[in-house]
């Protein structure tokens, strides 16, 4: 009996998988690089963009759906991830610039004057050519990318600690993460929070040594990277929920007071939930910036958050390919509602514009989906096609 | 004998009103108690305290009572393992305390079998958890248990389909997975079927053969059928105490709680 739902959970992430390969194969071979190029570069990143997100609704899972902290402050690791390895691209890539400019001169640039062109070329924009000391560590990848684990993971040990340990649950937790990321997003709006005030990072997508290799091929490494990572993390987790710590996780979720007193430490195990998926989110947010090619502190919005939640809730929580899918499913919507490919409907008088009644239509859905349907669209699906006993 | 759990003059009150007032408790190994009085006499107070979810306004909860030789001055002295009151929820479960709500408290989703698989004694770390697999010895252990409790043919339904008796038992199925020394069972009777309840006796008698159980209870014919020492509260502290016919002729007694 418990073998073969074994065997079925066993094949479920096997189908996954081969789904993903597939889809990648897929877009490769009518890539432009690759293919005929029936599919645009533009696409590709958006569907790289998309996989990224798919993998931070797949944390936001974890967090909400197994553990029940409803945390609407993830995507402020995300932004994170994306600040810190931001750093090293413009760093590097201006240095790069700076440099081969200076070729030409008589004289070659000293350290003090190559610092000072750099920061000028980077500053400039927030007046000042000082290299803030945040950035230190922004001429070496290595170290830039054991920040983009760090940095959140630190934020998030602390800021988890102290919710955690003062049980602050349910609602109040909701607001406390909503209040770290709506700080974090007002510091990183100012000019001298040392990342370019509301400019934040930009030209992203030029990554420095491989700039030869054009875009197009570019975003099909992206892609590619995106989606094995996603397909980790899907592996990684689906392992977790399924062994004793994940049946305690969920025992959390479902009757608190019990599993302390069973004697398992409570905080302990939300703790390393709660900082497991902000590295994660961190790690998904690195490898979408240099996709989207900027980021600023308005990706940090509060209301960035609360979307992550709501596109978990429309695919369905407390099942990973649910949070996959809803991801998907938004955010493709979305890009193309507002990106003005939506045909627009006149009423005669009125005439409704989707770049602007997008949300209506989601908020519209989100309504209707959570209503008819508790566990979302596979709550929904699960419904027609599993017959429960 | 020696005594497992010692509660030394606590008091508590919460916004001016003494839920518990300067009251002495003491139970030994295998001891079987029960502890019975009107509603908002103290009794789930009581056991917030000993198992660490409100701490008293003064006070001491001991655990484990040892003799130690003294060479020095050439005698026994009595020493206590534990001191509860600087202790949380779950390190007091861990020292082998298992507490049992009112409310049947199980996990509703999971199958039978994982309810007993989670409070299973094992190392509790995040960590270790993330590897542990169930062996034979384990795997025997829960079916032992499952006889006890009478839910062998239930193991991979659902908690949340069993009935109320049944939840009740698996709840108290899930403490002795735990191995624990000091069980504290609250109204385990409450919302049962007579036939139901002979077995609840028939279990708790059962328990305490290796374990100490204080049994909560307003019912008092069940108290009666668990022949055991019985302590009456009445507005916090203790009315009186004895056997269930000592304490049921007692005028006291029978003025706060059975006269009404």
């Amino acid at each position: 009996m418990t073998n073969s739902i074994n065997d079925l959970l066993a094949r479920h992430t096997l189908i996954f998988t081969i789904v993903i390969v597939m889809f990648s194969l897929f877009i490769t071979f009518f890539s432009e690089p690759y293919g005929n190029g029936l599919i645009s570069t533009s696409f590709v990143k958006t569907l790289g963009k998309t996989v990224c997100l798919c993998i931070i609704a797949l944390a936001m899972d974890v967090v909400w759906g197994y553990c029940g902290i409803l945390s609407l402050g993830h995507f402020a690791f995300f932004g994170l991830g994306g600040y810190m390895i931001g750093m090293w691209l413009m760093y590097e890539r201006t240095a790069i610039i700076v440099q081969e400019a200076a070729t030409n001169e008589l004289l070659p640039l000293t350290e003090t004057e190559l610092s000072n062109a750099i920061g000028n070329q980077i500053f400039g924009v927030v007046g000042g050519y000082e290299i803030p000391s945040i950035w230190m560590f922004a001429d070496s990848l290595g170290l830039q990318l054991i920040l983009v684990i760090a940095v959140p993971g630190i934020l998030a040990f602390i800021f988890g600690w102290l919710a955690f340990r003062s049980r602050v649950t349910g609602v109040y937790l909701s607001i406390l993460t909503q209040a770290l990321t709506l700080a974090l997003s007002l510091y990183l709006f100012q000019n001298d929070s040392g990342l370019r005030g509301n400019n934040g990072l930009s030209g992203l997508q030029n990554i420095p040594g491989i700039e030869y290799l054009g875009q197009e091929v570019i975003s099909i490494g992206f892609f590619w990277v995106s989606c094995i990572f996603l397909i980790s993390i899907f592996l990684l987790f689906h392992s977790l929920m399924k062994s004793k710590f994940g049946l305690i996780i969920t025992s959390i979720r479902d009757n608190e007071t019990r599993v302390r007193f069973l004697g398992y430490n409570v905080e302990i195990y939300k703790l390393f939930i709660f900082v497991l998926t902000a590295i994660i989110s961190s790690i998904a947010g690195a490898l979408y910036y240099p996709q989207a090619g900027i980021i600023n502190p308005a990706e940090l919005a509060p209301i960035a958050s609360i979307y992550l939640a709501v596109w978990v809730a429309i695919g369905g929580r407390g099942k990973l390919y649910g949070a996959i899918i809803g991801a998907a499913f938004v955010s493709l919507f979305s890009s193309w509602f507002t990106g003005g490919q939506a045909p627009d409907i006149p009423l005669g008088i009125f005439t409704i514009e989707w770049v602007n009644w997008w949300t209506v239509l989601l908020g519209f859905g989100f309504v209707i989906i959570t209503i008819f349907s508790e566990n979302g669209i596979i709550g929904f699906l699960r419904n027609i096609f599993v017959k429960e006993k | 004998m020696n005594t497992l759990l010692k509660v030394e003059k606590i008091s508590v009150s919460f916004d001016g009103f003494k839920a518990i007032n300067s009251l002495s408790y003491s139970i030994g190994k295998n001891e079987l108690k029960a502890i019975i009085g009107p509603n908002g006499a103290g009794k789930t107070t009581f056991m917030d305290i000993i198992t660490g979810q409100t701490k008293p306004d003064e006070g001491k909860v001991l655990f484990g009572e040892r003799s130690v030789w003294l060479e020095s001055d050439q005698k026994y002295q009595v020493v206590w393992d534990e001191n509860l009151l600087m202790k949380s929820e779950s390190q007091i479960a861990l020292l082998g305390i298992g507490r049992k709500f009112q409310r049947p408290t199980v996990f509703e989703l999971k199958t039978v079998f994982e309810n007993l698989f989670i409070s299973m004694k094992k190392n509790r770390s995040p960590f270790s958890v993330l590897f542990q697999k169930l062996n034979r010895d384990e795997k025997n252990l829960i079916e032992k248990i499952l006889g006890e409790i009478s839910l062998k043919n239930e193991q991979d339904r659902i908690a949340g389909e069993l009935s109320h008796g049944q939840k009740q038992w698996l709840e108290i199925g899930m403490l002795l997975t735990q191995e624990p020394k000091l069980l504290l069972i609250d109204e385990p009777a409450a919302g049962m079927t007579s036939n139901e309840r002979r077995q609840t006796v028939e279990i708790l008698k059962k328990l305490s053969a290796d374990k100490s159980v204080i049994v909560v209870e307003h019912d008092m014919e069940f108290v009666k059928d668990l022949e055991c020492e019985v302590t009456v509260l009445h507005e916090g502290s203790i009315l009186s105490e004895g056997s269930i016919e000592h304490v049921s002729s007692n005028n006291e007694v029978i003025e706060v709680y059975l006269g009404r």
